[in-house]
């Protein structure tokens, strides 16, 4: 009972940072409904970013945190303008193949610069853990859960409760309803890429203390979360995150009782189990056959 | 000078010629109804107007500036509001939030938003009940109404309204043209219509086209006892000229 | 809303096959020669042992990549696990000969045959779904792969890889198996330049440039994309096999997802549309980092540009390099219309269930999309459950509001598949020449004849609406559907468009129009229904219908 509330706990950590990645996927897909293949590597990136200040400038964390955030902003800014801006109008296939050379290009360049060795960075607090009972809180991973709970709740509020959160949900309905009225559809789009990149840029820097930095994480939690939407129910933002955090926990457990060199594997077998036995997900509608 | 002047307009779609050589006049005040029956070109007149679709020929002169190869937005901007065929109400958001959209050309607080869509709703009552209700719950009629309230949010000085009467039952119609009638007294409107009748009854002024270029142009009196209207719907006896 | 252009760019569609006139052997001896010539260099030229290995390296990735010249170039689903068939095709010939001793030979085809089956279930899983989630499963199905190949020591060797892979009997030098991987390339090469002209490569296209199209001419669209996605992992293991005999070692970092987008790049640089394109990008590919060495002495170098490569291929050059070529040699050879002869258009309609060719009864459609029908009767056959292309099957023919031709193709090719419709009792078994002939005899009757041979992007809107009613009509229906066929047309198209249906029908052909132009209602029809807001309001002769006082205010509106 200990090791599965243990386990319990790890799960919906590792899943939040599914989560949080997953929520970049789905906001980009409403908006342009392109599937972004480099959403990985924004975390990635920006893992390397903190790397960058935190590790190699020594500046302090809060700082490096900030600066790497920033830098993904700008990140978003360039991707959206060299890669999906001037394939707008084609069709899905050029811009999938687009994506994924960026997700090539992205983590071999940093490759080559920073060399294959997976770099440490530490952990945010000095204390690295709770014992709350027989569970032991790690205190990293209380972060990332905090962390995604208010991202959570700052996206809700976000979207729900300002007039610029009403005109990117206009847009993603109806782009060209939206142009009518006077919304600036590339502006919307541009803001949808700045938010997917900072928040996989996020999702990054809270998980790179507890994986290695790496240039594989980026291809591995980008597939992680793309399962986590099909689970919830692809398109849907609560079940991007429910997805998510399932995701993690049954990850988990599986490492656990199951095997561990296998443990990617897991969400692979579930994305095709999904895909073949229930696309639409948990929460997502039928899915419409591509014509 | 009228308001909106279109000369020799030409588009195409491809290789169609959806319309050629089509001129018309709306003078500030009016409300101006282009007629014709399917696929005549009326939709694309109006996409022209608003900056959806690009002239290949032709000039569009709003308070005799020209228009052309402006994106919808800076149109919007300029006064001109396009309520589209088919509504387009946004599904997935609230009726006053749709409304409150439509006043995305200017800039205002969002309070100041809030209380000018209780405004519209006095001259909407029939949807005030359904404020908080999301778009895709709507019947047609309904619909129509938060259309023509998000586009008039836009404080336009012309309104372009495609089709208004399209799938509804003719008591929503009437009711709907009752709204036309009424807000005629602030804002210029060109009105597109297949419904001939309806069209020209709140009409000061109407154009007939017919594949994609204008076939007849007049009063609405004069357009209803004219034999080609009826030609034009009907294929009737009369051989119909290009 | 409705004539927004709603297809992709021209420049995302590849330039279509012609369709010859010269005799079969004529044209494919060069072909022949060429190939044999350079089997026989690769035999007796002699070349150091680097240069051996580059050129094995591009003939087995070369097959390979020619899978993807299939399943994207030709049917335009997106495959990123080549790599890992690849790699299925060289771990069963690695383990087969060294293991457990098996014949080359047979482990070869045995994995090919591995291959093919895990390209069929990956298929058949998910091409029923849309492009993305496609790439999705086969980027998934790569992930596990490479999984396995690392961790079941116990099978695969682990890491450490397979060495010591055996060669057959007769072509145990390097030198000898260079040349059979040659002569196998020349033969899949072969295969894959004439596949868009066998009824499945015109299938395949069909559903590549427009799914709904097709599977209204009676292609079964799911069975056609599994069978293409098939035969990609087919060549993918093939390529596989022959790789590891090639170089005697096979380890699991050779078979990654970075491999399969070396692939893909390979590919797309070339031209994904044709082998030509593939051979090109292969030997690019493979050669010109060898003369850029220096690039893989800094890991991620070479690959970062292989992405970036990507991107602006996509971007830039989407048809490749042949793709470019192509388009220059269109622009300056004007092709000659080959004369073609071909017997009147005859329309046998079945009519096997008596009078009643169609019969619609409770059929209404909400808002929301539910629609329900009690049934659906063409010719005496309930069609009221079955998939678009089993109803072309049972005699229906159709026509779109906005025309739905295959833009890659000409008109003759587009015809060509109305007239494979399933069964067509007026083809039978005729094979190609009683394809074409019929094909032909359709578009002579709507008057296109002389232009069979051209892409049917250089047809007028109102021709391209005739090449549409061709295709249907070489299907010989017993019912003609026309959906809105005077839309977009001028008067003088519509005068023609009024004689055509004049002449269909006088040869026993049942046709429905859906059309709002009453003029040419009034004249072509005998028998109009007239509905309105979801309701029937009028059905009769055409003439009384017309003068009907429901129908008028319906058309003029109500007060």
């Amino acid at each position: 009972m200990d090791q599965i509330l243990q386990l319990l706990f790890t799960g919906i950590g590792i899943g939040a940072v599914y989560a949080l990645v997953a929520l970049g996927f789905v906001l980009i897909f409403r908006a342009t409904n392109v599937v972004n293949f480099a959403q990985g590597e924004f975390s990635m990136v920006a893992a390397f970013l903190m790397v960058v200040f935190a590790v190699d400038l020594q500046w302090p964390y809060w700082l490096s945190f900030i600066v790497s955030l920033a830098g993904m902003a700008l990140f978003g800014v360039i991707f959206n303008l060299g890669v999906y801006y001037p394939l707008r109008h084609r069709t899905f296939l050029p811009v999938i193949i687009a994506t994924i050379g960026a997700s090539i290009f992205l983590a071999n360049s940093v490759l080559a610069i920073y060399g294959p060795a997976p770099q440490v960075l530490e952990g945010w607090f000095e204390t690295p853990g709770i014992q709350l009972g027989p569970v032991y809180l790690d205190s990293q991973y209380l972060l990332i859960i905090a962390v995604t709970i208010a991202l959570v709740i700052l996206n809700y509020w976000f979207f729900e409760h300002t007039m610029l959160g009403k005109k990117l949900q206009a847009t993603s309905q109806d782009k060209e309803m939206a142009s009518l009225l006077g919304i600036s559809v590339s502006g919307m789009i541009m803001i949808t890429f700045i938010y997917s990149a900072v928040l996989g840029g996020l999702a990054g820097i809270l998980v790179a203390p507890v994986l290695f930095v790496s240039i594989q994480m980026g291809a591995t939690i980008a597939l992680k979360a793309f399962a986590a939407t099909i689970i919830g129910g692809f398109g849907d933002v609560t079940g991007a995150i429910i997805g998510g955090i399932a995701l993690g926990i049954i990850e988990t457990f599986g490492a656990a009782y199951v095997s561990v060199p296998y443990k990617d594997a897991f969400a692979f077998l579930v994305l095709i189990l999904f895909l073949v036995f229930r696309p639409q997900g948990i929460f997502g509608e039928r899915v419409a056959e591509k014509a | 000078m009228a308001l909106l002047e279109i000369n020799d307009l030409m588009v195409l779609y491809g290789e169609i010629e959806a319309l050629r050589g089509v001129s018309l006049k709306v003078e500030a005040g009016q409300v101006v109804t282009l007629l014709g029956s399917n696929g005549a070109g009326k939709s694309t007149t109006l996409r022209a107007i608003s900056g959806l679709a690009k002239p290949a020929a032709g000039e569009i002169l709003f308070d005799g500036k020209s228009i052309v190869g402006l994106g919808p937005e800076a149109i919007v901007r300029l006064g001109i509001s396009h309520v589209p065929e088919g509504r387009r109400v946004f599904p997935g958001l609230t009726v006053k939030e749709n409304i409150m959209l439509g006043a995305s050309n200017r800039r205002v607080a969002k309070a100041q938003l809030a209380r000018e869509a209780d405004a519209m709703f006095d001259l909407f009552p029939d949807i005030r009940p359904f404020a908080d209700k999301l778009g895709w719950t709507l019947s047609g009629g309904q619909l129509q109404m938060v259309a023509v309230a998000r586009g008039l949010m836009a404080k336009p000085r012309l309104l372009l309204l495609d089709e208004p009467s399209l799938g509804l039952a003719p008591v929503i119609v009437q009711a709907v043209f009752r709204i036309i009638g009424e807000i005629r007294r602030d804002t210029t409107v060109l009105l597109v219509e297949q419904n001939a009748r309806m069209g020209l009854s709140v009409a000061d002024y109407g154009y007939v086209l017919e594949t994609g270029r204008l076939a007849l142009g007049g009063k609405p009196d004069d357009l209803w006892g004219n034999e080609a209207i009826r030609a034009a719907y009907l294929g009737g006896h009369t051989k119909v000229s290009v | 809303m409705t004539a927004k252009t709603q297809d992709a760019k021209a420049q995302d569609l590849p330039a279509a096959a012609p369709v010859h006139s010269t005799p079969l052997l004529l044209r494919h001896l060069p072909y022949f020669i060429v190939a044999a010539i350079a089997v026989f260099a690769a035999a007796t030229m002699s070349f150091d042992g680097y240069v051996l290995n580059i050129l094995m390296q591009a003939t087995t990735f070369a097959v390979a990549v020619f899978g993807l010249t299939v399943v994207l170039g030709l049917c335009g689903q997106i495959n990123l696990a080549q790599a890992a068939f690849f790699g299925l095709g060289a771990y069963v010939v690695g383990l087969g000969t060294t293991d457990y001793q098996i014949n080359f030979w047979i482990c070869l085809i045995g994995g090919s045959l591995v291959a093919l089956l895990a390209g069929a279930l990956l298929g058949m899983s998910t091409l029923k779904l849309g492009g993305h989630y496609l790439a999705m499963v086969t980027i998934s199905f790569q992930q596990i792969l490479t999984l396995v190949m690392i961790n079941a020591i116990w099978l695969t060797h682990g890491p450490d890889g397979i060495s010591k892979i055996g060669r057959p009997a007769l072509f145990q030098s390097q030198q000898s198996f260079l040349a059979l991987c040659v002569a196998v390339l020349a033969l899949v090469g072969y295969l894959v330049w004439h596949l868009p002209d066998t009824r499945i490569g015109r299938a395949m296209r069909a559903v590549r440039d427009n799914e709904l199209a097709a599977g209204v001419a009676g292609i079964d669209i799911f069975r056609t994309k599994v069978l293409a996605f098939a035969l990609s992992a087919l060549l993918g293991g093939l390529g596989g096999g022959l790789f590891a005999g090639g170089f005697s070692y096979v380890s699991p970092d050779q078979f990654s997802f970075a491999e399969s987008i070396v692939f893909l790049t390979m590919a797309l640089l070339g031209g994904v549309g044709s082998p030509i394109g593939a051979v090109i990008g292969t030997g690019l590919l493979i050669l010109i980092p060898e003369w850029l060495r220096f690039l893989k002495s800094i890991p991620g170098l070479y690959l970062a540009i292989y992405g970036l490569f990507v991107i602006l291929i996509v971007r830039f050059m989407p048809d490749g390099i042949w793709g470019f070529v192509q388009d220059m040699l269109t622009r300056w050879c004007t092709k000659r219309p080959a004369a073609m002869t071909s017997p009147a258009l005859q329309l046998v309609p079945a009519k096997t269930g008596g009078d009643m060719v169609l019969e619609v009864t409770g059929l209404s459609k909400h808002f929301g999309g539910l629609k329900a029908v009690d049934k659906i009767m063409l010719d005496g056959t309930d069609v009221t459950d079955m998939p678009p292309h089993q109803r072309t099957a049972a005699g229906l023919g159709r026509t779109f509001q906005n025309i739905r031709l295959f833009r890659s193709m000409t008109a003759l090719e587009n015809v060509v598949i109305g007239a494979e419709r399933p069964g067509n009792t007026l083809t039978g078994n005729g094979g190609q020449d009683a394809l074409t002939e019929r094909a032909l005899s359709a578009l002579t009757f709507v008057g296109l004849g002389p232009r069979a041979n051209e892409l049917v992007s250089s047809f007028s809107y109102g021709h391209q609406r005739l090449i549409e009613i061709a295709r249907a009509l070489a299907g010989n229906p017993t019912l003609l559907l026309l959906d809105e066929p005077a839309a977009g047309l001028n008067s003088t198209e519509k005068l023609e468009l009024h004689d055509l249906l004049k002449r269909i029908a006088a040869q026993g052909l049942t046709i429905l129009i859906i059309d709002h132009d009453m003029t040419l209602v009034r004249e072509a029809a005998q028998h109009i229904t007239v509905l309105n807001f979801g309701k029937r309001i009028a059905d009769g002769e055409s003439l009384a219908v017309l003068q009907h006082p429901d129908v008028i205010s319906a058309y003029l509106g109500t007060e």
